[in-house]
């Protein structure tokens, strides 16, 4: 037979102030697990986001990523060798050369410290290969224009990126181009970007290579073919596909995920102590009660039960708390400069699927890790000798 | 005396609950000891830069555009003298990978001739700096950087630039600086990556050498600092490449805020730690006042008056919290001091630097949290009626 739900609320609210305490304490626990894995979540997912399968992109073997890569336009000229590449609209390749710069662009808010803001200057062409593309706001910059279109998150996180808003670049800072459209790409990486017309942006950082080179594929399933050839010989360039390009860029969430497994650790074996303590009390606090329910005929396991029961209760509330609280940092956005590619990704804190569920997961270990040894006290006791004590 | 035992007796009586509670408060203080550790190696090397007089001069719009190599001349110019401006030492940076080695190095390459003067921090002993000038190939590598990958002084390296000349690069480790605030930052002769440079195709109008990323200028005083920061820019400006000069710590505090924020984001972790302690403190302390209501009761009705009951319930609480916040800053200070952990690198800041004083903040900080969280159970039992309490008496 099963203790009534009711007894064990009850039972909580007789023990308020204790019960609060320990309350406040595991879901500042699990706001934290959550806080922290939302900043992993949220760089990769917006990594995860950027590219497609159908792409290669090509870099200067040796270098780590777009921008420390420097390719000379006679290289790239090899390219167009290559077999399997898809073919445009109006019939041509579809092999997009990509100018990478960076430029320092204030933050938004008071202090407005800068950034090293990503700054990619295309060809018409890579409107067709980066399909993903999407304006959402005016129009394409226009080639021989000095005007640039900035991603959402860009927007968001730093000044002046306004539509018909002007930004300084160039080697000397003193090309003014003008924001004349806003796009966004799923949630992607180059929604940090800013785009401009590629030979304005060669001529304003007196740049005369390419950084990368992005070609689409005719058949997905022939890029193994394709990746070889563009490595090997005949093209001696550094080909992946773009997926796997972005995937690696977000091995730093690893680290973090790391970090945070380790800190959470630490603070749950914290937290399973408290939630042990709470729970002793109420055992000792109620050695005539289990005695008196186990006279009337109550199990030793219905009583274990109904321990755990309780302290689940509080940590299960406490983890929905936590996770309450954690939804206002969800979607705020943050941003971090990567020591591989020396620009600043922008992205949004992401409570996902997955956090709400290692939260609970925590929650439910730090109740029944906590509520285990005290309820196998209570389901122990000398029926007896706790009666007669009174 | 006698109020030792009891206090004694009090702590003793229920062990489990003490044996948790020190646990439920060490176990957050140690967070709050890494969390702040790593804040405090931040401040000193920042506070390193501070004193170290240097200046840093950038290109204007970027770190990623460089400077004429050329450029040192002239800020040397700028005093003739070389008392204002002791030395300028060019920096290129070429980042670097080793095989089969996940994470991106930061190497420089410097000026060979003002390398040693512009950074006295780096500690060089004069049979380094001899063996630095001496070796075309010669690499000082960064403390925390040489435990992980296993160099040692004589070894000889092959480290692949992250940016032209991409080809691998073979190096002599002359010194892993193990006196520098500065651990994970390797430094190599710019006349090597010059000469290297030269073998490499260029786009037209374009050559790879010749280039820096930034100028330490060395000053001789603050008010040479104050000055030269705004005449070296005056200098340059209006030039093709104009420049941004700032003091070193500016510079450095830059950087180290655009990768996540760090010190930010710890500093509401270790606040988060502390209260998640005060919560577990207070509730035993709440629990051990319930639990004990008539003896309290006892005690008053014996004549003992509300300072003595204050204390007691105070000191019991600030035993509790001491001895979790020793265990708490005692173990990341022996694990990360003396035992093989020591060498363990932590992802994002690479090396962690525990010291005695974060320990001993973090103990103050245990005391404090002792402090109130007796607060409301001894307000109670200060406010407690006997008589009440002792009709309650089961």
């Amino acid at each position: 037979m099963v203790l009534p739900f009711y007894y064990n609320w009850r039972n909580l609210r007789r023990r308020r102030l204790s019960v609060t305490l320990t309350f406040f304490l595991v879901s500042v626990v699990v706001f934290v697990l959550a806080a922290l894995l939302s900043f992993a979540a949220g760089i990769r997912a917006s990594l995860a986001a950027t590219g497609s399968s159908r792409n290669v992109i090509i870099l200067k073997p040796g270098s780590t990523a777009e921008s420390t890569s420097i390719m000379l336009p006679s290289e790239a000229a090899r390219i167009v060798q290559a077999p399997n590449i898809a073919h445009g609209s109006t019939g041509q390749l579809l092999i997009s050369p990509e100018l990478c710069v960076q430029t320092n662009i204030p933050r938004r808010g008071p202090v407005g410290t800068p950034a090293s803001v990503a700054i990619r200057g295309v060809d018409d062409i890579a409107y067709e290969i980066h399909a993903e593309l999407k304006i959402i706001d005016g129009r394409r910059p226009r080639q021989g224009m000095m005007e640039i279109i900035v991603g959402k998150a860009a927007r968001e996180r730093y000044a002046n990126l306004e539509p018909s808003g002007r930004l300084e670049m160039g080697r000397l800072a003193n090309r003014v181009f003008t924001v004349v459209g806003v796009f966004e790409a799923g949630g992607g990486a180059i929604e940090s970007e800013v785009w401009a017309p590629r030979t304005m942006l060669e001529d304003a950082f007196n740049r005369r290579f390419l950084s990368s080179v992005v070609v689409r594929l005719e058949d997905p399933a022939a890029a193994r073919a394709t990746i070889d050839y563009l490595n090997g010989p005949a093209v001696e360039l550094d080909a992946q596909l773009e997926t796997k390009y972005y995937d690696e860029l977000s091995t730093k969430t690893r680290e973090i995920v790391f970090l945070t497994t380790v800190l959470i650790g630490i603070m749950a074996i914290g937290a399973i102590f408290a939630v042990a303590n709470t729970m002793y009390a109420a055992v000792d606090g109620r050695k005539r009660e289990i005695a008196m329910l186990r006279t009337i005929g109550f199990a030793r396991s219905s009583i274990m039960l109904s321990f755990v029961i309780e302290s689940l209760l509080i940590s299960t509330t406490a983890c929905a708390a936590g996770l309450g609280a954690s939804l206002f940092i969800n979607g705020s956005r943050q941003d971090f400069l990567s020591d591989t590619t020396w620009t600043v990704l922008a992205y949004e804190l992401r409570i996902t699927p997955g956090i709400l569920l290692s939260a609970f997961g925590l929650a439910t270990l730090v109740g029944v890790g906590g509520a285990l040894a005290p309820a196998l006290k209570a389901s122990r006791m000398r029926v007896i000798e706790a009666l007669r004590k009174a | 005396m006698l109020r030792f035992i009891y206090l004694y007796r009090n702590l003793t009586r229920n062990i489990p609950r003490t044996f948790m509670t020190c646990a439920a408060v060490a176990l957050p203080i140690i967070i709050y000891v890494l969390s702040t550790a790593v804040i405090d190696g931040l401040n000193q090397f920042l506070d390193n830069s501070a004193k170290q007089l240097r200046l840093v001069t950038m290109h204007k719009t970027s770190f990623i555009n460089p400077l004429p190599a050329g450029y040192r001349a002239k800020i040397e110019s700028l005093d003739p003298t070389k008392k204002r401006i002791t030395s300028v030492c060019g920096m290129r940076w070429i980042g670097g990978k080793i095989q089969d080695f996940p994470m991106p190095l930061s190497t420089l390459a410097v000026d060979v001739d003002t390398y040693p003067a512009t950074f006295p921090d780096e500690n060089l002993s004069a049979e380094e700096i001899a063996a630095w000038n001496r070796d075309r190939r010669a690499l000082v590598v960064g403390a925390a950087t040489a435990r992980q990958l296993g160099w040692k002084v004589g070894d000889r390296v092959t480290i692949n630039p992250s940016i032209p000349p991409y080809s691998p690069l073979e190096f002599n480790v002359v010194s892993t600086a193990p006196l520098a605030k500065d651990f994970v930052t390797n430094f190599f002769r710019m006349d090597y990556l010059e000469e290297e440079l030269k073998k490499v195709s260029a786009p037209e109008g374009w050559t790879p050498d010749g280039w820096v990323s930034f100028f330490f200028v060395k000053c001789g005083t603050h008010a040479d600092m104050d000055y030269f920061r705004m005449a070296i820019d005056e200098l340059f400006a209006r030039s093709p490449d104009e420049t941004k000069t700032q003091d070193e710590k500016s510079f450095m505090t830059e950087f180290i805020t655009q990768f996540f924020d760090l010190p930010t984001n710890l500093t509401i972790l270790a606040g988060v730690t502390i209260f998640v302690a005060l919560m577990a403190a207070a509730n035993t302390m709440s629990m051990n006042i319930r639990d004990r209501l008539n003896e309290i009761a006892t005690l008053k009705s014996l004549g003992f008056g509300p300072t003595t009951i204050f204390g007691l319930i105070q000191f019991e609480s600030l035993a509790l919290c001491s001895i979790g916040g020793f265990i708490g800053a005692a173990l990341p200070y022996i694990a990360f001091n003396h035992t093989p952990l020591r060498n363990f690198t932590v992802p994002l800041i690479q090396a962690l630097d525990v010291r005695m004083i974060v320990c001993l903040e973090s103990l103050v900080i245990a005391f404090a949290i002792g402090v109130l969280a007796a607060a409301w159970p001894a307000w109670t039992g200060i406010r407690l009626k006997v008589v009440t309490a002792l009709r309650n008496l089961e």
